[in-house]
């Protein structure tokens, strides 16, 4: 509707005008979920996303003058009408945002043909890092293979030869998403001698996780990983509770730290943790900018603006939007095209000076990309639940690039080799 | 060898060495099973009386329990906000009989199933519209349910109760009694059963199919609330709930679309079979997660003895 009516407004304007020029917009559909199961997690980043480029248009006239269209299209998180939307949106994209693994799974191959970038902060396929093969994806500022490695870290202390003889459950969504982590924790249990249990939660026992509590139980692990979305985290969550597991031995992915899910339990849920590439500041001075800007005009959804996940919504709009403004930059253009935002996203220099001047210091750890590293591998904080809301519990962890490279660069090419032919940027040094 | 002792030998073993253990599966099953027989009891009731599937039951489900904690957060004190959902849940009920099911009297069954579909989408995104998609916290303890647990030890082992639990399990029971007695020992409940039985006869003795269907999609609408606060308690309100009541299907395959006795028994038999299964055949065997087929599979293999369910009547048509 929103496109008729642009198109109405175009068409209207060209037939009394004549040649009159039309203003362009930057057009970044976001593929959002705000309905069915998953709404939950959904619904504060989306509005996080939204109200950034909200402001950047109110505040700054868009990104290098060119306004922002950040138009949602709604999958319900379902890969079918996951794709569904990219097919829809891509003629006149500039980039695809597609919310969840399964989705971008899909997408993936299609963007090589359609010269689309995918921008997935901080989910999708974890060897998309490597940008030799997946020239188009984009997965900053850190992937779950580098989230897998920085809980295993913490759950360690920092000494993983600790972690020998002990038993490790992956709790874990029965979705591509879920199994994301799998090959890394294998290898690294191989390496430590540790035991890895992996129980699956399918989409119906969400929120009737009796019988894998039950099986946590018997198994008596020393920690529970959790790789949770939407409705299976308040599920495991209360469910922990129930069974009286110790929440400093539950570790969650960063889609499994959203206060509205430990609200379910409140001071129960205290003590568990929740590794995560953003850090909520509600004092910090781009929310002053939002409140001025949006909130008082009423132009956001949002209710709950200090929560980790609309503040992670906003770190992630920040990524694309400098993406953009870095591809203007290089290409000495405005109103840039779908090849010359990969230019920009290949070559994002995420500083503390630079955090600075957008007003989001310590909101997301510093980082940069490159044409063999589409990541970034910022690290992150250990997030814990004190009983009312997730306050910071580590310094910045590190991931063990050294064993993850490797895994990548393998990955990536038995995935380019699965799919041949799989075309390849010769001129990128894996190196760089 | 090793694998029909896995199959035959071992999860036995493991129930003989472990009795506190199967007790909390079993308890879990028997939790898990009455709330599955509550909606399917949503379902019998309307199929009895009107021949209609409601696939809509599932998101009354989720639109009583969001209706509640709405009105509750706009300051409505709890149980005035529980009353207040009943005449929401009946304005539903009149809504539903006079603009969708009365015009579509004397259509295929089909076509009444399809006009719940139309139903359960509707409520979804009105229900969005209203509520969002926000994962909201059941007023438990502002409804004096109990929240904490009891602790018992048998054979020196451990099994958790939780208070929440026990009190589902108290409640649905009585709901399911006091369906029972208001089938069996009311005017209203017997004209429900009369029209069951045959439609065309119960209409010629002057049982009002209007009235009938509202007091029917009614009570799948209390029905719908009590569900909805169960599971609401125990993981929040959102829209996912709706997928916990197709767990409903299974059941009524097995206990027949028609029978009640089949709802509550076929409700209570998958709810602790499938714990039994999921927790030493499935999770040790089949790497888990099989709550998510078995009781298809259970029903399916009862179909191909009894095609009308456990409970269901058999039903011959002379041509």
């Amino acid at each position: 509707m929103k496109h008729f009516t642009k198109l109405a407004t175009a068409a209207a304007l060209g037939s009394v005008l004549g040649t009159a020029a039309i203003a362009q917009e930057l057009y970044t559909p976001n593929l959002a979920y705000r309905t069915g199961p998953f709404a939950a997690t959904g619904i504060p980043l989306m509005n996080g996303q939204a109200d950034y480029m909200t402001l950047l248009n109110e505040r700054d006239g868009g990104i290098g003058g060119v306004t922002v269209d950040f138009e949602e299209c709604e999958t319900g998180y379902s890969t079918e009408k996951g794709v569904e939307c990219y097919e829809r949106t891509k003629a006149d994209a500039v980039v695809t945002q597609p919310w969840s693994t399964g989705i971008t799974l899909q997408v993936l191959p299609k963007t090589n043909t359609d010269e689309i970038p995918i921008l997935a902060p901080g989910y999708g396929f974890s060897p998309m890092a490597y940008g030799k093969v997946f020239q188009w994806a984009f997965n900053p500022p850190s992937s779950y293979w580098d989230g897998a490695s920085m809980m295993m870290q913490a759950i360690s202390g920092g000494d993983m030869a600790s972690l020998s003889g002990t038993k490790i459950v992956l709790l874990h969504l029965d979705h591509p998403y879920g199994k994301e982590p799998i090959p890394l924790l294998e290898k690294m249990a191989e390496m430590h001698g540790f035991d890895l249990v992996l129980i699956p939660v399918g989409l119906s026992q969400m929120q009737n996780q009796s019988s894998q509590w039950l099986q946590i139980r018997r198994e008596r692990p020393d920690f529970v990983l959790m790789w949770g979305w939407g409705a299976m985290n308040a599920g495991a969550i209360t469910e922990a509770v129930k069974t009286r597991y110790p929440m400093d031995q539950f570790v969650g992915i960063w889609w499994a730290g959203h206060d509205a899910d430990l609200q379910q339990v409140g001071e129960d849920g205290a003590g568990y943790r929740s590794i995560s590439w953003s850090m909520p500041q509600p004092d910090a001075p781009i929310m002053a900018d939002l409140e001025e800007y949006v909130f008082s005009r009423g132009l956001s959804q949002a209710e709950d603006t200090d929560w980790v996940f609309y503040q992670r919504g906003l770190v992630i709009s920040m990524i694309l939007a400098e993406g953009m403004r870095t591809a203007q930059q290089m290409h000495d253009t405005a109103e840039i095209t779908p090849a010359q935002l990969r230019d920009g996203l290949e070559n994002l220099e995420i500083t503390e000076e630079r955090l600075a001047e957008l007003g989001m210091s310590g909101m997301v750890p510093p980082f940069s990309t490159s044409c063999a590293d589409h990541t970034g591998h910022s690290g992150g904080w250990m997030l814990e639940w004190d009983g009312e809301k997730f306050v910071q519990a580590s310094d910045l962890l590190m991931p063990d690039r050294d064993l993850i490279r490797p895994l990548e660069i393998a990955a990536a090419e038995e995935y380019a080799e699965a799919n041949a032919p799989w075309p390849v940027n010769e001129a990128c040094d894996p190196e760089s | 060898m090793e694998f029909l002792a896995d199959v035959f030998v071992t999860p036995f073993v493991d129930m003989v060495q472990a009795p506190d253990f199967l007790m909390q599966v079993l308890w879990e099953g028997l939790v898990s099973g009455i709330l599955y027989a509550l909606i399917a009891l949503g379902f019998v009731l309307i199929f009895r009386s009107s021949r209609i599937f409601n696939f809509a039951q599932g998101i009354m489900v989720v639109f009583a329990a969001l209706t509640l904690v709405g009105l509750f957060a706009l300051g409505v004190p709890a149980w005035l906000s529980v009353g207040l959902t009943l005449v929401v849940m009946f304005v539903l009920a009149v809504v539903i009989e006079r603009v969708v099911l009365r015009p579509l009297v004397g259509q295929p069954d089909i076509i009444l199933f399809m006009a719940t579909i139309g139903i359960t989408l509707f409520l979804i995104g009105f229900g969005e519209t209203i509520f969002g998609g926000e994962n909201k916290v059941m007023i438990t303890e502002e409804l004096g349910i109990p929240t904490g647990d009891t602790v018992l030890e048998p054979f020196g082992g451990l099994l958790i109760l939780q208070h929440l639990d026990i009190t589902v399990v108290i409640v649905a029971t009585l709901l399911v009694l006091a369906l029972l007695a208001f089938l069996n020992y009311t005017q209203m409940g017997r004209a429900i059963r009369a029209l069951g039985d045959d439609h065309q006869a119960a209409l010629s003795v002057g049982i009002s199919l209007q009235t009938i269907w509202v007091l029917v999609w009614f009570i799948a609408g209390i029905i719908a609330l009590v569900t909805g606060i169960a599971w609401g308690a125990r993981a929040g309100v959102s829209f996912a709930l709706e997928v916990i009541a197709y767990k409903a299907l299974p059941v009524l395959m097995l206990g027949g679309l028609e029978s009640i006795t089949g709802a509550i028994v076929g409700g209570l038999m998958i709810g602790i079979l499938e714990k039994l299964f999921e927790i030493y055949w499935g999770q040790p065997l089949l790497g888990g997660n099989t709550e998510t087929w078995f009781a298809f599979v259970l029903a399916l293999i009862v179909l191909l003895f009894r095609p009308q369910g456990l409970f269901g009547e058999r039903i011959i048509e002379r041509v």
